[in-house]
């Protein structure tokens, strides 16, 4: 329905122009109207998604007797308010970029990894492992070794989900959220028993030098020294690869039509189980890396809690961003920046930190119900134009 | 070493440990059964367990904590209602978002209430009284309903304990369970109100078109799932542990759905598919109090559900199938 | 097409009743985003009187009558029952006000029975408990009173689709209809079934019914219309009893122009052969045998069609062909290559394209754009992927060159495929088969629900393959199509193949009987056998 604003004063001109289109075009006009409002809605939808949980989070503030203002400024200053905060926020970010990958990657193809959580215990694992094995070689060999095998690792960890989809059409929410609970356990038992570095303390060795990612200001001496580390490069490079491959690729392209079409896509000739087990261990993989990643880069080791929900966060990073891997790098920062606020907000504002998955799961919510939006767009849209002139 | 094993009161924990995961099971049949998936199902059995055990601590009244329990958990589960049945959105996706909503509100809350985060025991009574500001009485777990005698020796009296820890040795809840799972059975095929719910999950446009209300049916499916699992929620912190923890729900709500798929979709079938989890999580527990005779460390028993669940789903899904419309969101006329 | 010596039934001579019309509808407007579906539309309909609702495809029939049963809301206009005006804000109140309608997909719940089918939402009940004794009594008495026989503990999934179609039949008049809306009821029957149906509909308008009828199947129109409206583009354009016009009058009505009735085409050139199936068994998804044991070919440059019942095996042959179903027996040759067990992807590369019954499911991918939907199936190979990486620009290029080649409207190729219209959808999917020159074409019921310029377009697409030298396997359910396209007719009915005919060989009547089982019945006697299956029509 086109909004002909210039000739809404003139009546008689606007039936002049309907007469004048012939059916054809006019149906053109109007499948190109909705095109460009669905992606106007497609951009509008996250940032109001973001608005209103802040909102709300706002009301829960207030009733917890605490001031969303002071509340928000200490988030924003935790985040943003210095160098080293900065740093903070590109380090808690660097995991979710790799999680949120993982998790838009499943759902392009139709595939909701929930257990990424798991996968990514088991990257973990592996960086701490193989960390130690290879630490003897030179860096530009150790560290991809050690990413290929945690992306070996995560992607072994999701198979057994991903072939019994394809097969039998089990439900991979609940198989990777098993898988999840299974790896947590498998993780725990070596930490504390084979894997444990013997201090008493549950948890592994330290890796050696040449495994570990140096920090930022390493590699960029003009920046003041933070905890952020090159981590959160190879997420980005990662996230930039996953892209080319979505677009670019055969392997991509078939992932995206199984996600929208299983039954159009086999008749393409795409063979839909083998792409669910590829989507699915792709998904894990990349979740094995987010663990890798946090083991190399953060502690240099690999201890029980040493992910706080990456995993289900990844969720919220990949809805918002909805599903583009670029989105993902933004959305990552945004829920890094949270997470690297909440704690000065807890200690200034005085406000639980528990806000933070509030707010997330809100935000969630909102993407989900995108319907929201999409009618109070809508009923703005009515108000303005007049009769429509394609009809 | 075996005759220390099976002992009645294995079969009785059975029973106890399946209880939550059973209850929430039946809600879930019926909540699929007219169409919406309820992924959130675990998120309410936490907000259940939560209102279950802050209420009774500072009201003194378990009872008073069970209605909490259920109220708190159709109040999330209308949420879930909202977004799967009015606004159309995706329904797994909204049910995580409930999950993680049930983390961080009951967190949340803790905190406010009681002034620092973590856990909270039906113990912790004097901080209770410090919220509330006056005395309140001390509430412990609700304990089984019938108190048999159950001395002697003898066969007669060895099969007397027998019985009585298989079939009397429960808590309310779990009576309400097994009576819950028979009678929704029974209505969902033989009453008006099953019928419909049926057809709902099936062809819902069909329903619409002779006059059923498809989308109250469906708040009504949602609100009950969503009740059992409030129900769950409180059989697991005012019968069992005691308290409550952010953990403490540790998976169930997925193993539920499972346990449902494994009973087709049948309330009763998933009460039984359950009680198969609540064997297993007790055989567990058992077989840990031999860890060191066997020999395998703690975290492998722990993880006997989990693997069970996916060793039922590989063994079943596929030859059970689901109601046709589940998942789908529905239109009214346009 | 009709042959009037077969069907005997008189449409009725009484006038209908001259006082006033049961349902008047006026000025009704409807819009969806984009296309204006009904244009102020005024029309009438009186007790004891079938009118019928003419249009091709796209013409606002079905959206007019969703209007009447609730379903959809008009923009502007009123509806009158017996001259009162009346507020239908939805199917429940459509149903009170005693219009009932059957729709071309049945809103019948599948798992269920058929008593359960028809008491549902009017379930006899004790407390809230069904009474199922008393259900089955009522659906029994009312499938006497109408003479609509119906086995009331059969589960709907289990039932033909003639007898599903009559359960619902059943379900409006349990409802005490007394407005029957009909869409397009016969486009899944055979000719005794449709015979039958409009058997009932003469007796339901005796009995003081008004039945509107839509369609837009000529020969049926003029055999049992009382009156017929025409529509248009989402306007009225015509009013007229049969004996007053003719098919070829109708036809200029529904599309504006002259129509040709018939496809034009020479004679054919068979050479060798292209397909061929020997003794093939496929299993259903039920693990029922849906082929029993067919053999047949096709030759370069010839049309086969396969006429039958849906439901009779021709999915499952289709699928067997292309490799999306591995038979159990037999073998499917290509051009003498073996390809009985190839997967969709060999069997595309062997040079099989395939137009499946359903576009929207199985045809096109309809978040992707134009271009890769075009793409699908070669995404693999060059010229449009080299080494796992696709070339972009090679499928931009080969997209807007299909798009020209075959008329697809759109404003451009990066528009999401759902936008489109239907034809303009089926058209990407025959310019996406065809453009890969395959050996053998297979056509699914390619013309459904599409407009006559486009189905003018996809019969031209299909014959021109045949003149190319392809062979051309062609399944339809429209006897019409089957026959005017065909080079030779093969019959499907219960797996088998019962029939075969050289096109200009046959009537209507003749495939229909055929189609229903009538060959099996005569050579079971022939062959002596006790095994002799009653045609499906008459089965209660």
């Amino acid at each position: 329905m086109a909004d002909n604003g210039s000739n809404r004063k003139d009546p008689k001109s606007r039936h002049d122009l309907a007469d004048r289109l012939s059916p054809e075009d006019r149906e053109k006009r109007a499948l190109r109207d909705k095109a460009s409002i669905d992606r106007v809605l497609r951009i509008l939808t996250p940032f109001a998604s973001v608005a209103i949980a802040m909102m709300i989070g706002s009301l829960f503030i207030l009733a917890s007797g605490h001031s969303p203002a002071l509340a928000f400024s200490a988030l924003f200053q935790g985040a943003f308010g210095s160098q080293r905060a900065i740093g903070e926020t590109l380090l808690r970010s660097t995991p979710l970029i790799l999680t949120g990958l993982a998790l838009a990657y499943g759902f392009r193809s139709g595939l909701f990894n929930i257990g990424a959580e798991g996968q990514l215990y088991l990257g973990g694992l592996a960086a701490a492992f193989v960390g130690v094995l290879v630490g003897g070689l030179p860096w530009f060999i150790a560290v991809p070794t050690i990413l290929l095998s945690a992306f070996a690792a995560g992607a072994a960890w999701a198979f057994i989900p991903g072939l019994m989809k394809a097969r039998i059409g089990a439900n991979e929410v609940i198989t990777t959220m098993m898988f999840s609970y299974i790896g947590r356990y498998l993780v725990s038992y070596l930490i504390y028993g084979p894997l444990s570095d013997k201090s008493g303390i549950p948890q592994t060795a330290q890796l050696p030098p040449n495994s570990i990612l140096p920090r930022l200001n390493t590699l960029l001496p003009f920046l003041q020294p933070t905890r952020a580390h090159t981590g959160i490069l190879i997420a980005i490079v990662v996230a930039v690869v996953v892209w080319l491959v979505l677009k670019y690729t055969t392997l991509g392209y078939e992932a995206r039509a199984v996600g929208f079409n299983p039954l159009a896509s086999q008749a393409g000739g795409i063979s839909v189980s083998s792409t669910i087990i590829k989507s699915l261990c792709i998904s894990g993989g990349l979740a094995g890396l987010a663990g890798a990643v946090e083991v190399m880069g953060v502690y240099g080791r690999l201890f029980d809690t040493f992910s706080s929900g990456f995993g289900f966060t990844g969720i919220a990073v990949a809805l918002l961003a909805k599903n583009n891997p670029i989105g993902v790098v933004a959305a990552a920062i945004l829920f890094g920046a949270l997470s690297a606020g909440a704690g000065t907000m807890q200690l200034e504002a005085n406000v639980s930190q528990k806000v933070i998955a509030i707010i997330q799961a809100i935000i969630i919510f909102l993407v989900a119900a995108e319907t929201i939006v999409t009618w109070l767009v809508d009923r703005s849209r009515k108000k303005k134009a007049v009769a429509p002139v394609a009809v | 070493m075996l005759s220390e094993i099976i002992t009645p009161d294995l079969f009785a924990a059975a029973v106890r440990l399946a209880t939550p995961i059973a209850l929430t099971a039946v809600g879930a049949s019926i909540c699929e059964r007219s169409g919406v998936v309820n992924i959130a199902l675990e998120g309410l059995m936490l907000v259940g367990a939560f209102g279950g055990t802050i209420v009774a601590l500072l009201t003194g009244s378990v009872w008073l904590g069970v209605a909490a329990a259920v109220l708190a958990s159709l109040l999330f589960a209308s949420l879930h209602a909202v977004a799967s049945i009015n606004l159309r959105s995706d329904q797994v996706v909204s049910g995580t978002a409930i999950n993680i909503l049930a983390i961080g509100v009951t967190g949340f809350l803790i905190e406010m209430i009681f002034g620092r985060p973590g856990n909270v025991g039906l113990s912790d009574n004097i901080m209770a009284e410090q919220v509330v500001g006056h005395p309140v009485r001390i509430v412990t777990t609700i304990q089984p309903v019938f108190d048999f005698p159950v001395g002697g020796t003898g066969a007669l009296a060895v099969i007397w304990r027998w019985v009585d820890t298989i079939f009397f040795s429960y808590t309310p809840i779990v009576y309400v369970g097994i009576f819950l799972a028979v009678f929704l059975t029974w209505a969902l095929f033989k009453t008006r109100w099953g019928l419909r719910l049926r057809a709902l999950g099936e062809h819902p446009r069909a329903a619409d078109t002779v006059g059923i209300h498809v989308l109250r049916g469906r708040w009504v499916a949602v609100l009950i799932s969503g009740a059992m699992a409030g129900l769950a929620g409180a059989n697991l912190s005012l019968e069992q542990v005691g308290g409550f923890s952010d953990s403490m729900t540790n998976g169930r709500g997925f193993i539920a759905l499972a346990a449902n798929i494994a009973g087709r979709w049948i309330p009763g079938g998933g009460y039984i598919a359950s009680l198969l989890f609540g064997f297993v999580d007790a055989l567990q527990l058992k077989l840990q109090l031999f860890s060191d005779v066997i020999n395998i460390p703690p975290q492998f028993f722990l993880m006997l559900p989990y693997v069970l669940t996916v060793v039922v789903l590989a063994g079943v899904v596929g030859r059970a199938v689901a109601p046709a419309a589940v998942g789908k969101p529905y239109k009214e006329r346009g | 097409m009709a042959d009037e010596s077969v069907l005997p039934l008189t449409p009725s001579v009484a006038p209908a009743s001259a006082s006033a019309p049961i349902l008047r509808l006026e000025h009704i407007t409807k819009r969806f985003p984009g296309v204006l579906a009904d244009d102020d539309v005024s029309l009438d309909v009186s007790s004891g009187e079938v009118l019928a609702l003419l249009g091709e495809n796209g013409a606002g029939k079905s959206t007019l009558m969703n209007v009447v049963y609730g379903l959809l809301a008009s923009d502007t206009g009123t509806i009158r029952l017996s001259g009162d005006v009346v507020d239908i804000k939805g199917p429940r109140q459509a149903i009170d006000l005693g219009i009932g309608m059957v729709h071309q997909h049945f809103m019948l719940v599948e798992p269920l029975t058929v008593t359960e089918n028809i008491v549902l939402g009017l379930e006899p009940t004790r407390f809230g408990v069904i009474d199922s004794a008393a259900a089955r009594a009522e659906v029994l008495d009312i499938s006497q009173r109408y003479g609509l026989k119906v086995d009331p503990d059969a589960r709907v999934m289990d039932l033909s689709v003639g007898m599903q179609q009559r359960v619902e039949i059943l379900k409006a008049l349990f409802r005490k209809a007394r407005i029957l809306i009909l869409d397009e009821p016969t486009a899944v029957l055979t000719p005794q079934e449709v015979h039958e149906l409009f058997g009932i509909v003469r007796q339901l308008v005796t009995e003081g019914l008004a039945v509107v009828i839509i369609t837009h199947k000529l020969d049926e129109v003029m055999a049992f219309a009382d009156r017929i409206v025409v529509m248009r583009a989402g306007r009225v354009v015509g009013e007229t009893r049969p004996r007053d016009t003719d098919e070829a009058g109708l036809a200029k009505m529904m599309v504006g122009r002259e129509v040709v009735l018939r496809v034009t085409k020479t004679d054919a050139h068979p050479g060798e052969n292209v397909l061929e199936i020997d003794n093939l068994h496929v299993m259903d998804d039920r693990k029922l045998e849906a082929v029993r044991g067919v053999s047949f070919v096709v030759r370069s440059g010839e049309i086969v069609g396969i006429a039958g019942v849906s439901g009779n095996g021709q999915s499952e042959i289709i699928e067997a062909i292309s490799g999306l179903r591995r038979p159990s027996a037999g073998r499917v040759l290509l051009r003498g290559k073996d390809i009985t067990r190839s997967n969709p992807a060999s069997s595309i590369e062997a040079g099989v394209s395939v137009v499946p019954e359903d576009r929207r499911r199985r045809g096109l991918v309809l978040e992707f754009d134009l271009i890769e939907n075009i793409t699908l199936g070669d995404q693999r190979r060059p010229p449009l992927s080299k080494w796992g990486i696709l070339d972009r620009r090679a499928m931009t290029s080969v997209a807007k060159k299909r798009i020209a080649d075959y008329d697809i409207r759109t404003p451009s190729e990066t528009m999401p495929a759902g936008n489109l219209s239907g034809g303009n959808q089926q058209k990407l999917v025959v310019a996406r088969e065809v453009g890969r020159d395959p050996e053998l074409l297979i056509a699914g019921q390619p013309t459904r629900g599409l407009d006559v310029g486009a189905i003018e377009f996809v019969h031209k697409q299909i014959i021109s393959e045949r003149d190319r030298g392809k062979g051309v396997l062609l399944v339809s359910m429209e006897l019409d199509e089957v026959m005017s396209l065909s080079d030779r007719i093969l019959v499907m009915f219960e797996g088998e193949i019962v029939a075969e005919f050289a096109s200009g060989d046959v009537t209507e009547e003749q495939l229909g009987y055929y189609m229903t089982g009538g060959g099996k019945a005569d050579r079971a006697m022939q062959a002596g056998s006790a095994d002799t299956k009653l045609p499906r029509g008459e089965h209660g």
